[in-house]
């Protein structure tokens, strides 16, 4: 999905935001939150990782997610979203329940089962 | 003691999968049979037309700053009028409509309709898998929980040594229940009634039943509070470095 910019202006002016763009490019993040959190799950899931290093393991991907998603903004969160919070921190705790979920499966599947 | 306890494959493929496979159905089912729902509303106009008036205060509010000071105030005199403002109900006629939305039978069974909508099938399946998947261990959690945690995780399975990583099927209900959420995002695009939290929101902004009064108020009250602080004194300036930079660029 093709990020849109957004007229925001420089120091001296309040911040002008165009909302409809805005929520266009919150979306793309969101999504690719959340299929990198289930992916994560099943492969966490196969590779046996439990406890604690699975929960780590989930971070790092997100981290992962986030440099990408910095990179594909050309490192400047100004021209795209409203403040750099959005585009690191937002929706890891939303795909948490699902890494989780996936990671139980595939876990189960291979291991116990 | 449990260090490892290998369970019958027959779970997996007759517990865990079909389980799965029954929400995610489910959820596809609700979100297609709320479209066909939905679709068959007879909007009231009274209503509608204080929904958009309140819709176009609202975005009075927040472009406030882009518009210079005279077009603000002409606007908002516009609204807030005593006499003939959009925004202005008298106290009479607010309590008036008020008590018929509340009386309102048709108001009633939509709301009811979109809760029930959204209880009774997750109330079925719960009911579905207690019935059916209980008294077994179903699925063995990656990660370690505390033992405060058994009585809610394994709640058919009357051993007690067993270790807290093994669960019953109810808590693979309820994991599925949290984690399919982003699932269905994706699958189901943006608009799936599957989240509580954003089915509220879009409810409370639709402007039916009784908000048009009482939100009225609240916008007429909130225009009057603003004040006006023009953002764009300087674009002219900003608008001839602009052109200045292209022009050199040229």
């Amino acid at each position: 999905m093709a990020t849109q910019d957004k007229r925001s202006d420089t120091s001296d002016f309040p911040e002008i935001v165009n909302t409809d763009n805005l929520q266009s490019n919150m979306k793309p993040i969101y999504y690719s939150r959340t299929f990198l959190s289930i992916i994560g799950g099943v492969i966490a899931g196969i590779w046996g990782f439990t406890g604690f290093t699975g929960f780590v393991f989930y971070f790092v991907v997100m981290l992962a997610a986030s440099f990408g998603l910095a990179a594909k903004a050309k490192f400047s969160a100004d021209s795209y979203f409203d403040s750099w919070n959005r585009v690191l921190l937002d929706g890891i705790l939303g795909g948490l329940m699902s890494f989780v979920l996936f990671w139980t499966f595939a876990y189960d599947i291979v291991h116990i089962f | 003691m449990a260090d490892d306890l290998v369970l019958d494959t027959a779970i997996r493929n007759w517990v865990l999968v079909p389980l799965s496979v029954v929400m995610v159905l489910i959820g596809v089912l609700r979100y297609f049979v709320s479209k066909l729902i939905r679709s068959s509303q007879n909007p009231d106009t009274k209503a509608i037309k204080e929904g958009q008036a309140v819709i176009r205060a609202r975005n009075l509010r927040s472009a406030a700053h882009l518009i210079p000071s005279k077009s603000f105030r002409s606007r908002r005199i516009y609204f807030t009028n005593e006499e003939n403002g959009l925004l202005y109900v008298p106290k009479e006629e607010a309590q008036k409509a008020q008590a018929q939305m509340f009386q309102d039978p048709n108001m009633a069974m939509d709301m009811m309709k979109k809760n029930l909508s959204m209880i009774i099938p997750q109330t079925l399946t719960f009911a579905w898998v207690n019935f059916f998947f209980s008294g077994f261990v179903a699925a063995k959690i990656p990660f370690p929980l505390t033992p405060r945690f058994r009585s809610m995780l394994q709640n058919g399975i009357d051993l007690s040594t067993v270790d807290v990583s093994y669960v019953s099927s109810r808590s693979w209900y309820f994991l599925n229940l949290f984690g399919l959420r982003g699932f269905f995002s994706l699958i189901l695009g943006e608009e799936n009634a599957t989240d509580d939290a954003q089915r509220m929101m879009q409810m409370s902004g639709g402007g039916f039943g009784f908000d048009p009064s009482k939100s009225l108020g609240a916008e007429k009250d909130s225009l009057d509070i603003i004040q006006h602080e023009w953002a764009l004194p300087k674009m002219e300036h900003r608008a001839q470095d602009v052109l200045k930079n292209l022009a050199k660029k040229l």
